[in-house]
């Protein structure tokens, strides 16, 4: 297959400070620059630099979704920038063949003063769509945008949801040969971004290659073929998107286990060994490995695994040790197995052991997480009933450093 | 990590692409160079309550001070002032507005819209030169407006006009000239607007607007019209007033001997000027466009 889009080891570095944007500052700028050199200083020590993106490879074929997640600063969105010709890189090659069209920032060209109807040519024409192609997908933007009562309004009169919902329209029809996704997935009311919602996976699954950056974990697994992580301007992993999104989640509660010096005991791995996709109604398995460490832990204090909406991290389910007269370990090497029947919804969700404390109504310790997706399998009624078992080995062989055994 | 750095092999060399190459970009992205266009002039009519009358503003206060400073002249030397000189300040503020009014705002349109330009990718080049003819329709409005009074104030119309038409041309490919090299400088300085303001103010006695290269002597008169600018309003003067073939000399005979007021070699080079800015403004243009969006 041969990419359309590709990434060859890109670098991208920006200077911070001791940058002049004016003739006035940068006169007095030389000088002080020959003077130091004078001096026998480099000026270039002066000069202070940021790598954003540090020997970034990637490759999406035709009919490829690529999904980039990563903390803020991450550089996922110097990556787009770049792929979208909007920034050079400093080393590396890039190669985007064809047409581009981004559904980045759906509505900036457009003029507060000018009309819906005069913007939606304007907007189109700088997306790079040809006037006859804009006249002729007219009325099916206006109605995709719902705003056909307020085409002749100048769009400062325009709430900032029907602002959102004009400027995706518009990119919505356009017919790139790539196609560039940033976060427009939350664009006005939770109906429009339903219909938006589709539309992108309409055009994501049109053939041309895809690259999507998203916060939001469950687009990103729901659309993607691939994934990347990006860990402050490198890729931490790639591979699927469930096994990106595990890494990516299991990071973040990494940093937050060093919140609790106190931990009595330390979970280091949750993973579905038999994979992280399963029908509504199957049977899920998760195993959670950690060490305890101590013996003085309240004895309000239980294990405990919680499953949430990996969207709205609302909770669907905890499990106590409480109920199921499972104590908390005391000391060693330990791993529990979880079998849930998942009789939940299809959906995406995050499962994560913690540590309940009874007395307090809280969770003193929380674990790593796990992706989970439920598919559509039989069908499903009535209230969550996860039909659990919970099997426990103590002192097991430590497989916090056993290989994740994950299908996507 | 952070003393990382990529092996010099790797460095992406900077932005080439050959003029044939931009140019034909910018004719494929030639629509959205009138959607620029239309969106600039809709705006620029919408506010302004004199609409259309407002293209005559700025030619009708360049020939009001150009009047002035005339009357101020012939009262200190005791002249008195010639219709045709008066009507040849109407023609020569035609372009003089254009270019002054069209340099004014294409050099702050690229950091008026940076915006757009860190978030969506379009040929760049577009935003300049549509700002540049979005002040087209006012060039022709007050050419139109001109050439009705002339007759009136007793100028016949000549044949001749047409070679003024071929200036005001090449001087809208000047300007864009002007325009993308200025836009982009002050997108890295931000103080260039500043700067051109000023050169304007001293532009507009520099270039025969407001004098005329007889009022200089020999000397004078042959640096007046060696800066670029001059064809364009001289010529302007010279084919449309004065009814003169800008292929033949024009010899002036004056107090202070005699005084060439055009000469064919300025007709070439406001042709090698205009083509040699915009070959340039197109070029360094591009090559600086890859760092618009870290500046703007």
């Amino acid at each position: 297959m041969i990419p359309l889009l590709s990434f060859d080891r890109v670098w991208k570095r920006f200077r911070i400070g001791d940058t002049h944007d004016s003739l006035r500052d940068l006169i007095p700028g030389l000088a002080k620059t020959l003077l130091r050199k004078g001096a026998g200083e480099s000026s270039a020590k002066h000069k202070r630099v940021f790598w954003a993106l540090r020997d970034v490879s990637f490759e999406v074929g035709p009919g490829e979704v690529l999904g980039i997640i990563g903390p803020n600063g991450a550089g996922k969105s110097t990556t787009l920038k770049i792929l979208n010709r909007i920034m050079d890189p400093t080393a590396g090659a890039v190669r985007a063949e064809g047409k581009i069209g981004s559904l980045i920032e759906v509505s900036a060209g457009f003029h507060p003063d000018l009309t819906g109807r005069q913007n939606i040519y304007l907007q189109g024409a700088i997306m790079g769509m040809r006037k006859s192609e804009v006249e002729q997908k007219f009325d099916e933007i206006v109605d995709f945008a719902g705003t056909v009562e307020f085409l002749d309004t100048p769009v400062k009169r325009y709430s900032s949801g029907m602002n959102a919902r004009l400027g995706f329209a518009i990119a919505a029809h356009l017919e790139p040969d790539i196609l560039i996704i940033d976060e427009v997935l939350s664009v006005g009311d939770a109906a429009f971004q339903q219909k938006a919602f589709e539309r992108i996976k309409q055009m994501a699954t049109g053939g041309a290659p895809v690259v999507l950056v998203s916060h939001q974990l469950d687009r990103i697994s729901e659309l993607c073929s691939k994934a990347i992580l990006l860990d402050r301007g490198a890729i931490r992993t790639s591979g699927t998107p469930v096994h990106c999104i595990n890494t990516y989640l299991n990071s973040l509660t990494e940093d937050s286990d060093s919140a609790h010096p106190g931990a009595v005991i330390r979970y280091e791995r949750t993973f579905a060994p038999d994979g992280a996709v399963v029908d509504s109604g199957g049977q899920l398995t998760l195993v959670v490995s950690g060490y305890a460490e101590a013996t003085n832990a309240p004895s309000t204090w239980s294990p405990a695994l919680r499953i949430v909406e990996a969207d709205s991290r609302s909770e669907v389910h905890t499990i106590t040790g409480l109920q199921r007269g499972v104590p908390l370990p005391v000391s060693g090497a330990f791993e529990y197995h979880f079998s849930l029947q998942m009789n939940v919804p299809a959906g995406r969700y995050t499962a994560f052991p913690i540590v309940w404390d009874a007395a307090g109504q809280r969770d003193p310790i929380t674990g790593p997480s796990v992706h989970i997706e439920v598919v559509e399998g039989k069908a499903f009624f009535g209230p969550v009933q996860l039909n659990t078992e919970w099997r426990v080995i103590q002192n097991a062989a430590v497989r916090a450093s056993a290989p994740a055994r994950q299908r996507a | 990590m952070d003393g990382l750095a990529p092996p010099p092999s790797l460095l992406t060399p900077r932005r080439k692409t050959s003029l044939a190459k931009i140019i034909a970009e910018l004719w494929e992205s030639r629509e959205l160079v009138e959607q620029f266009m239309l969106r600039d002039i809709t705006i620029r009519y919408h506010q302004a309550i004199m609409g259309f009358a407002w293209a005559l503003m700025m030619p009708l206060l360049i020939v009001g001070a150009g009047l002035v400073f005339r009357v101020v002249l012939s009262t200190l030397a005791d002249t008195p002032i010639q219709g045709a000189s008066i009507a040849g300040l109407a023609v020569k503020a035609v372009p003089w507005a254009f270019f002054a009014g069209g340099l004014s705002t294409a050099t702050q349109s690229l950091l008026a819209q940076a915006n757009l330009i860190g978030k969506v990718y379009f040929t760049r080049e577009s935003i300049p030169i549509a700002s540049v003819l979005a002040q087209a329709p006012d060039l022709v409005v007050s050419l139109v407006v001109v050439l009705i009074a002339l007759p009136i104030v007793g100028v016949p119309m000549h044949l001749t006009t047409l070679w003024g038409l071929a200036l005001l041309t090449l001087l809208i490919l000047f300007t864009m000239g002007w325009a993308l090299l200025l836009s982009c400088a002050n997108l890295f300085f931000r103080d260039v607007k500043y700067i051109l303001q000023i050169a304007l103010n001293f532009g507009v006695f520099a270039t025969p607007v407001f004098f005329e290269p007889q009022m200089l002597g020999q000397k004078g008169a042959a640096i007046m019209l060696a800066l670029p600018l001059s064809p364009f309003i001289q010529g302007m003067d010279v084919a449309v007033v004065q009814g003169r073939n800008l292929l033949d000399r024009v010899v002036l005979n004056t107090p202070n001997g005699e005084v060439v007021v055009w000469a064919p070699w300025m007709l070439a080079y406001a042709i090698a000027v205009s083509l040699t800015l915009l070959t340039t403004g197109l070029i360094v243009f591009r090559r600086t466009s890859g760092k618009f969006a870290e500046m703007a």
